[in-house]
């Protein structure tokens, strides 16, 4: 029986077999690409090239581009002013950015928000780095980086090689922030 | 290795939080030919600001400005004292003439946060509600309209 031509029921089960096999092919690398998110190698360059290809004004009006900070350890925050989680870590970066801007570290922010929001806040609490306008543009931006649920606030830092280091959604605790930012100078 | 490295790198933990029309999950009732009651159910861990929401008709005129229950004040350093709502959140609308038989749009824009240190984007949602003629009885509740394009791609 075995040894005979194939017949179409023979057929039909080898048919099945090579579909599930594809099937179960396609759920896998599906599943993977789901559960690799932002991390080492090719990818992580992808992402951070895609972050340093982009250009947005900053509250002067004066377009910036992200790439000018290449090779320096560049933390983007992707913030706004009616996010109090924000606007509460901010005081903390801009004393990082004091302390370690000499040795490479660049804060870049990104607000989901309107410029004349933006100053005022910028202006009470005296950041020190640049802040971009976004708009709800940057917000899908911040999507392709791995921001999936749209929430802020959400950074994402960037090596000197340009290659993603850490992504965050939620406020970064600022012992954390010092030792990612530590491994990276 | 690489592959768990950058779920421990997310913060708060995406996994753990809802996307906002599952946090802040919006509903509206038709009560009668004129009056119409929307609902936001708002997870634990989850608020509304209340200074943020707005409540219109697309196709048809409100007879007053809605009132929103009260909420708990939280003193924001940038923006003072704040209201938030939390639990259920239930708002009437009175129309100003009666559409019964009618098909009105309910517009709803709203903004939150979660405890976990996350807020997410003023969102608009619209919730599309058959009003009843006198005498019959008003139709169940409607889910807000799911978004086109889904946050998981």
């Amino acid at each position: 029986m075995n040894a005979g031509p194939p017949t179409s029921k023979r057929v039909l089960r080898i048919g099945v077999v090579v579909l599930a096999a594809a099937l179960a092919l396609v759920l896998g690398l599906y599943l993977g690409q789901r559960h690799s998110g932002v991390g080492g190698g090719q990818d992580s360059r992808e992402r951070a090239s895609a972050l340093l290809a982009i250009a947005l004004p900053d509250v002067d009006g004066r377009e910036q581009a992200l790439g000018q900070w290449r090779g320096k350890v560049l933390v983007v925050n992707f913030w706004a002013t009616w996010c109090a989680p924000c606007r509460e870590e901010m005081p903390e970066f801009v004393r990082v950015q004091t302390e370690f801007g000499g040795a490479g570290l660049q804060f870049v922010g990104i607000a989901i928000d309107e410029v004349d929001k933006v100053r005022p806040f910028a202006a009470q609490i005296g950041v020190n780095y640049p802040l971009l306008i976004g708009g709800y543009g940057a917000m899908e931006l911040s999507k392709s980086l791995g921001n999936r649920l749209l929430a802020l606030p959400f950074t994402i830092i960037v090596n000197r090689a340009g290659e993603v280091a850490h992504t965050q959604l939620g406020p970064l605790r600022d012992a954390q922030l010092r030792s990612i930012v530590g491994r990276l100078l | 290795m690489l592959l768990f490295a950058p779920v421990a790198a997310l913060g708060v933990g995406q996994a753990e939080l809802l996307p906002a029309e599952r946090a802040f999950e919006l509903s509206a009732a038709a009560r009668d030919g004129r009056t119409v009651a929307a609902r936001f159910a708002i997870a634990d861990g989850y608020y509304l600001y209340r200074d943020r929401m707005e409540f219109a008709l697309a196709d048809a005129t409100l007879a007053a400005a809605p009132e929103l229950p009260r909420g708990k004040v939280k003193d924001d350093p940038f923006f003072g004292r704040v209201e938030v709502l939390r639990g259920e959140v239930i708002v009437e609308l009175r129309l100003a003439q009666d559409r019964g038989g009618e098909t009105v749009r309910v517009v709803v824009t709203s903004q939150g946060c979660a405890d976990a240190g996350v807020c997410y984007p003023a969102q608009r949602q619209t919730v599309a509600l058959s009003l009843p003629k006198p005498g019959e009885r008003p139709g169940p509740p409607v889910e807000a309209a799911p978004r086109r394009k889904s946050w998981f791609n």
